[in-house]
């Protein structure tokens, strides 16, 4: 049995990139976001870059198994949770803010970012090209 | 294993929050498992000087 959840002031600005504002219960979240972030010194894109796969993208990341021989018992002496207000600039990257009550809650999220500065006056310095890519 | 949990009133004023991000979840309510992960890649390699060379194009 979940309790219920009540809110009497939520105030938000921005919800992006397939995040979610969920009001009320849900049964499952599962939320997937991949980012490949690139910063240039100056404004230049060549149309076919990021299609190559990176290993952070890939390699898989192991999880906690919810071990099943623990009983767990909730005794909820109050049925309600209460918030009087929220203020809440930005949800983002496939982040959920949930006013409610949810069973089973995945969420992974990859992100790489790369920087590319331009090459400086002094002679030491030197191409360097990502590791993995 | 038996594990207890006795959840009495819960009353909360004023939550003043700037972002969240990255799968992350902000709950007002009860759940029975959560698993979030992340992987964030910013090795120093990543950090590129020089001529502004495309990322690995496909098929390369």
């Amino acid at each position: 049995m979940k309790r219920l959840s009540v809110v009497q002031l939520l105030n938000s600005k921005t919800f992006l990139l397939s995040s979610v504002l969920q009001i009320g219960d849900s049964r499952e979240i599962n939320a997937r976001s991949n980012v490949l972030a690139v910063q240039r010194q100056y404004e230049l894109f060549y149309g076919s870059e990021g299609e190559v796969t990176f290993p952070v993208f890939t390699k898989p990341i192991p999880t906690l198994d919810v071990p099943v021989s623990v009983q767990t018992y909730r005794l909820h002496e109050s049925p309600v949770i209460s918030v009087r207000s929220i203020y809440l600039i930005a949800a983002s990257t496939a982040s959920v803010v949930h006013i409610g009550s949810t069973s089973t809650v995945k969420g992974e999220t990859r992100i790489k970012h790369i920087r590319q500065l331009a090459e400086s006056t002094s002679p030491q310095a030197s191409t360097r090209m990502t590791k993995d890519g | 294993m038996n594990y207890t949990v006795v959840n009495r009133e819960v009353q909360i004023g004023d939550i003043y929050l700037t972002a969240v991000t990255s799968s992350s979840i902000f709950l007002i309510g009860d759940a029975d498992v959560i698993q979030l992960a992340s992987a964030f890649d910013t090795p120093p390699e990543s950090l590129i000087v020089g001529p502004f060379v495309p990322l690995t194009p496909k098929g390369s």
